[in-house]
């Protein structure tokens, strides 16, 4: 086995072990703290009725043979029945997947289009206007709590100006103004980091030499200082998408009634739905696992020194 | 130019007239209701969003009228009773369901039978106990049993909702339900929408709209946004704080009642004029009107509504009288002690808010409050708790089959008898169990207003408030709200 295969071999390793932490955390913390045949059952409902619920539900074994019982099916790929909504879990992960990566996909793809132009033009012109202007426009981005956010958009394009749909998935318009919504705090930080690792390129020595050898200026960003300022950009690009994946489409997904991932698991919380949290947790787990493998691959291949 | 512009705008004025008749002659609403139905099998899950797609689309042996009382629905009468344990109903005749099946004595014991089978595990049987089973005796006579005397068993066939035979078996039923009502499920895109249509074999009047699209917004403020946009004819629970905004809005008095069970075992508040001072100490109009904008009413003395079978019309609610209560302390030698209050954080509008005002109340006549705002599974935990009561926990009921059995057995029993008292009180329990067997109306009736009377006199509870049910309307929707919080479409309009 050449020296790349071990390196997946072992990040495939290690990102199981993650995957099984996490899941692990969620089984043990939500057994703790949640009561799932209280919440199902009305606030009066007598001891046996709970008791003959709680059976039926396999809530009444010792939470150590839940736990193995649900590994056991993990494994089959099975994740169990959703106490909610009566049917498989891998159904509604499967229907609710597709409307978050387009949320992701679209919001992320936002975000870099606008954050790689604003942090050029910021590192271009540092401590001048454009960068004041830029920065202060970061500073904003990625301050305004999203919830917020996703309101005033609604308020502002679709109840005021009613240009565009105020919420639910349906057409392109509709997708819009959620992905805006992730797409600017998220383009706040990224711009924020274009700015400041160009800048450090753009006084490294080379591109004095670069300049000096009169080298027009787009040749120089887009040949050498984009290459380079692209190891620390493209993490964070996969940090956002963690970051979106893992927990602001919740926030979006809810205000905008998008019906994601992130939205299937507030509702999960919200009804004490143990199993479907559970494999919502297990399913994104492994999906920021894979991102993060996917990154490193890049990374190595963007600049090959980077050790593994 | 003025000229131009009036010619101008009489064309578009008359495009829009002629346009009008062509846009009523398809009338079509989309509702945002707070969660999309976890299953649309109407026997299955206690689920506000199922309820109210298929309150359209099923019927139940009874139907309410306007003024709540019962009436029929698809029984034809009101059921007589029989003897102690049977009600016997006639049923309509010529009542299909939208797959073509006959609606009939088959269809009636199918649906009973089905939904207390032990492998089908409904969760919704809480308002049926007692009921044993049903009996066919003609294609149109149907006889319940119950497992005791039970006066409530009409008011139960309210909330049980007949399916067909066959139908109901089908795997897709519970994804595209087959019911008798005015409307049929044509389609659910999951996590989009539900489709309703009007369903053209109806036995009863035919409603006037359509079409109905069910949405699914849980953030108040995007179904707010979306009413002020014209994409929403009706808001279900519109917050208080955005019915100021609301193109239209359309409350009525509720069955919810808040209220506070006071321990009458716990050191602290042992001594009646302990709890009484509990209630005067607090000004529940002020609570309703900054927390609930003037969207609730102080409960008259009990958890039920004068609607209710057993209010108690002689009660008022207590009065706002710090200085009463003061003085009541002072007496009990009560002053300065310290209240374990108990509240829950989240499942009811309101209650942090109101737990903390309460607290603020009666520190200000003299007392330390120990405030517990909970998580509500924590909080369940110490509702639960037999053997240690807090002094005083917040809770909230919803009596939906408008007769007090239910709120006596639960909150007006000792400990070791309800579910969720914090009394000790043998007259209570007598005059309980004697409400159980009593066939007689006006008889029950008055043993109820005793009860309620005496929970009154004892200050077995610190009576908050009766809050509204409250919806956002489009401006182009009329419609009434049912006490019962049921959404008919049948009963709505749209110009």
């Amino acid at each position: 086995m050449n020296e790349l295969s071990w390196f997946i071999v072992r990040r495939l390793f290690q990102g199981l072990v993650v995957v099984l932490t996490v899941t692990a955390i969620v089984f043990v913390v939500t057994r703790l703290i949640g009561d799932p045949v209280a919440m199902m059952l009305p606030l009066d409902a007598t001891e046996a009725q709970r008791e003959t619920l709680r059976r039926a539900l396999g809530l009444d074994q010792p939470v150590y043979l839940q736990f193995i019982d649900f590994l056991r099916s993990l494994f089959a790929l099975d994740f169990g029945q959703s106490y909610w909504q009566h049917r498989p879990n891998i159904d509604i992960i499967r229907e609710r997947l597709p409307a978050t990566f387009q949320l992701v996909g679209a919001g992320m793809l936002l975000s870099v289009v606008l954050a790689l132009p604003l942090g050029t033009v910021a590192a271009m012109y540092p401590g001048r206007l454009p960068d004041r202007i830029t920065s202060a426009l970061s500073l904003v981005g990625l301050s305004v709590p999203l919830f917020w956010l996703g309101l005033i958009l609604i308020y502002v394009f679709a109840a005021q100006l009613r240009i565009l749909p105020s919420s639910g998935p349906g057409t392109f318009a509709h997708l819009i103004l959620p992905a805006v919504t992730l797409a600017l705090p998220s383009a706040g930080r990224l711009a924020m980091l274009v700015r400041s690792s160009l800048i450090d390129e753009l006084n490294a020595p080379y591109v004095k030499t670069a300049v000096a050898k009169g080298l027009p200026l787009w040749r120089i960003l887009g040949v050498h200082t984009y290459v380079n300022a692209a190891v620390p950009t493209l993490t964070m690009i996969g940090w956002e998408v963690t970051r979106s994946l893992a927990g602001h489409t919740i926030i979006v997904e809810t205000v905008f009634a998008w019906p994601g991932l992130g939205l299937a698991a507030i509702q999960a919380i919200q009804r004490e739905d143990l199993l479907l949290l559970q494999a919502i947790v297990f399913v994104v787990a492994l999906m920021v696992v894979v991102i993060n493998l996917g990154l490193d691959l890049v990374y190595k291949f963007i600049d090959p020194r980077i050790s593994v | 130019m003025n000229a131009f512009k009036g010619g101008v705008r009489a064309i578009v004025a008359a495009g829009l007239l002629a346009m009008a008749p062509a846009l009523a002659q398809a009338q079509s609403v989309t509702m945002a209701i707070s969660s999309e139905p976890s299953t649309l099998d109407p026997q299955k899950t206690m689920d506000g969003g199922e309820r109210r797609v298929n309150d359209n689309v099923f019927e139940a042996l009874l139907s309410r009228n306007a003024d709540s009382e019962l009436a029929p629905g698809l029984a034809i009468e009101l059921p007589k009773r029989i003897d102690d344990t049977t009600w016997q109903f006639k049923l309509r005749q010529g009542v299909k369901f939208h797959n073509g099946e006959l609606f009939n004595a088959d269809a009636v014991v199918h649906s009973v039978t089905r939904i207390f089978s032990p492998e089908y595990k409904s969760m919704v049987l809480g308002d049926l106990t007692g009921i044993k089973g049903a009996e066919k005796v003609d294609d149109h006579t149907v006889n319940i049993k119950t497992t005791r005397l039970d006066t409530l068993l009409p008011a139960r066939m309210y909330w049980l909702k007949i399916v067909p035979v066959k139908g109901s078996e089908e795997p897709s039923f519970a994804s595209k339900p087959v019911g008798t009502g005015p409307y049929r499920v044509t389609e659910w895109v999951r996590g989009n929408h539900v489709q309703l249509e009007r369903n053209p074999d109806y036995w009863g009047p035919k409603p006037q709209i359509e079409k109905a699209r069910y949405r699914f917004v849980s953030e108040g403020g995007t179904a707010l946004a979306g009413l002020i946009a014209g994409e929403f004819d009706f808001v279900d629970n519109l917050q208080a704080e955005f019915a100021r905004q609301a193109p239209q809005v359309a409350r009525r008095q509720g069955l919810e009642h808040s209220f506070s069970a006071i321990s009458t075992e716990n050191a602290a508040t042992k001594d009646k004029r302990v709890r009484q001072a509990l209630n005067y100490a607090v000004d529940k109009e002020a609570l309703a009107e900054s927390l609930f904008m003037g969207f609730a009413k102080p409960a008259r003395g009990q958890m039920i509504g004068d609607k209710s079978f057993g209010f108690n019309e002689s009660l008022k609610p207590w009065p706002y009288d710090p200085a009463k209560a003061r003085a009541l302390l002072k007496e009990a030698g009560a002053e300065g002690s310290t209240i374990e209050y108990v509240v829950p954080a989240s499942r009811w509008p309101k209650s942090k808010e109101m737990g903390e005002a309460i607290a603020g109340y009666w520190q200000a006549v003299g007392l330390k409050t120990d405030l517990k705002v909970l998580e509500f599974s924590q909080f369940l935990v110490r509702l639960r708790d037999r053997k240690a009561r807090p002094d005083v926990i917040f809770s909230s009921h919803n009596n939906a089959l408008m007769e007090a059995e239910r709120t006596v057995q639960v909150f007006y029993q000792s400990i070791d008898k309800a579910t969720s008292s914090s009394i000790v009180d043998a007259k209570a329990d007598q005059l309980v169990a004697a409400a159980g067997n009593e066939p007689d109306n006006a008889k029950r009736k008055a043993i109820y207003n005793e009860l309620m009377l005496r929970g009154y006199d004892e200050a077995w509870f610190l009576f908050l408030l009766n809050t509204d049910d409250v919806y956002g309307l489009s401006k182009r929707m009329t419609w009434k709200p049912r006490l019962d919080n049921k959404v008919f479409l049948s009963e709505m309009t749209v110009k």
